[in-house]
């Protein structure tokens, strides 16, 4: 069955009426405030105090939590164990196991990390969840993207769900043959081979075809593109983004200034 | 002047040494129906690929001769130039989506986001497509989400909306199921009757048959014989050259040697002709 590998809920909110542009500025904008340094605890502020109530502001509080519990928290879990263990400098030793010690140090720039890319993610996730990919696209080639990386980019989101379907009757004929593709691991691994080939070989003579395919639509003639889709920017958001671009400067300018 | 006229046409791919098409000479008039019928291998799809300019621009290889569209020489155009006045759809309808839309209506407005219409009359002409080929009903659905014979409808719907003066369909039916292929070949009957143009490689001998205004048959690269529906179908050429023949053809020369069907009247391929023949009559109208 047709499945979509795409966040995108769609909902009647304010986020959602956005233009693209927008938000991905906003999102720019926060991530750059995390990563900049300016203060330790503002990345968690950002994601407490700006990101959540904006999941909740675009109606999509519901998907965002399960997404964030779900994927992000064991990512930024680990990463957090990780840097706490393995981080080089740190005398103050809290704990050992083994020849690691954690340390206040590492601890305390393990927290940094963490907040630091749940934020960037959370951010992300923010924008994909109130965006159509169609919508970010085609704002996107208005303003001058390429129009070859927009399709790259739109056609990876639908055909990666349906090159898992294709793998899954693969999977199926090996079956029927006798594979094995169950029990433990090794017999997992070895059953991954003859999976490649007919997925991989199979997507080459594909790509051939679609090339005619969207070439016979005149994906390459050198006229400027129009969109379907109507995308709407008022100058209020304009006004916006202006603000968020100097928000990034000003906090650029800190950032050196105070250095 | 002919709307599409090959002339002493040789083409050979780039990793082969013998050519696939061999010395074409074909003509083909504004608003005419033709198919091309021919064993696998016999040349049919390469014929397919060089009228919509496929090659040389895209398989490259060496082409020797003359083709024309419209009045315009394939080898000095450009392809993206070429496919504004023939359209091509091929056998796997799946591959001609063209993957990066969600939902039907923007799958065919697609070509004209690239020609760059203005999306009022975007809008417009997408309607008016899908009105013609009967799929307004599937406009907001996933194009991943629907069965073959509808994806081949979608497929010619994403060419007709971009108005090409030739359709080339290169056995459009072979992948689909028998529902499927009857459907679509209402839908390109039904574009032929609106006045297009079509050129259509195929198989289905009683489909051929029936639509065609005129037939080419083809046999290693070459066309073998050239006519009506009734005159090549019928001929004693195409079963020694591999080529299917009608049911009908077979039901009624089986019955000649039994003596159950006329010596002077010529041979059916359509069920209309058959009847015509079995039950005494001459079919000739």
């Amino acid at each position: 069955m047709h499945q979509k590998l795409s966040f995108y809920v769609d909902r009647d909110s304010f986020l959602h009426h956005l233009n693209p542009l927008t938000k991905l500025t906003l999102v720019l904008t926060l991530v750059i405030l995390s990563f900049l340094g300016l203060s330790y605890w503002l990345p968690t502020i950002i994601f407490l105090f700006i990101i959540i109530p904006l999941s909740f502001l675009g109606k999509v509080a519901q998907e965002f939590f399960n997404a964030t519990v779900k994927l992000l928290l064991p990512v930024v879990g680990f990463l957090f164990v990780m840097q706490a263990f393995f981080h080089p400098d740190g005398t103050q030793v809290i704990f050992s196991i083994w020849i690691f010690d954690v340390t206040v140090e590492s601890l305390s720039f393990a927290y940094l990390t963490a907040s630091r890319i749940l934020t960037m993610v959370a951010s992300f996730l923010i924008l994909l969840l109130t965006t159509h990919p169609s919508d970010l696209m085609s704002d996107l080639t208005r303003r001058g993207v390429s129009g070859n990386l927009s399709y790259v980019i739109t056609s990876t989101l639908q055909i990666i769900p349906q090159m898992q379907v294709k793998a899954g009757t693969i999977i199926d004929a090996q079956q029927s043959r006798g594979l094995e593709t169950t029990g433990n691991v090794f017999n997992r691994v070895k059953a991954v081979v003859p999976l490649v080939g007919p997925l991989v070989f199979g997507s080459l003579v594909e790509v051939e075809e679609r090339a005619i395919a969207i070439e016979a639509r005149a994906f390459t003639a050198p006229l400027k593109k129009t969109s379907l889709r109507e995308i709407p920017d008022r100058a209020a958001e304009r006004a916006a983004r202006w603000i968020f671009i100097g928000v990034i400067i000003i906090a650029i300018g800190l950032r050196i200034w105070l250095l | 002047m002919a709307l599409v006229e090959l002339s002493s046409v040789t083409y050979t791919y780039p990793t082969t040494d013998k050519p696939a098409l061999k010395d074409i000479n074909l003509k083909v008039e504004q608003g005419e129906f033709l198919a091309i019928v021919g064993s696998n291998e016999a040349g049919k799809s390469t014929l397919c690929y060089t009228i919509s300019g496929f090659i040389p621009h895209f398989f490259h290889g060496d082409l020797v001769g003359e083709v024309q569209v419209a009045g315009l020489n394939l080898e000095e155009s450009k392809l993206n130039e070429w496919v504004l006045n023939v359209g091509l759809v091929f056998q796997n309808p799946f591959n001609q989506i063209s993957g990066s839309k969600f939902t039907v209506f923007e799958e065919i407005a697609f070509g004209l986001e690239n020609l760059g219409v203005k999306r009022s009359e975007m809008i417009e002409r997408v309607e008016r497509a899908m009105e013609l080929t009967g799929i307004s009903d599937l406009a907001d659905r996933s194009p991943y989400s629907l069965s073959g014979g509808q994806q081949q409808k979608v497929a010619l719907t994403s060419i007709l909306v971009m108005e090409p003066q030739v359709f080339v369909l290169d056995e459009p039916t072979s992948q689909l199921d028998p529902i499927g292929a009857r459907e679509v070949f209402e839908v390109i009957k039904e574009m032929s009757r609106a006045g297009i143009t079509v050129i259509m490689a195929e198989h289905k001998i009683e489909w051929v048959a029936e639509f065609a205004d005129r037939v080419i048959a083809m046999h290693d690269g070459q066309i073998i014989i050239e006519g009506s529906p009734q005159e090549v179908l019928t001929s004693p050429l195409l079963p020694e050259h591999g080529i299917g023949t009608s049911r009908y053809t077979q039901a009624a020369k089986q019955a000649r040697t039994e003596g159950l069907f006329s010596e002077t009247t010529p041979l059916p391929v359509t069920l209309d002709q058959a009847v015509a023949g079995f039950s005494g009559g001459n079919h000739e109208d």
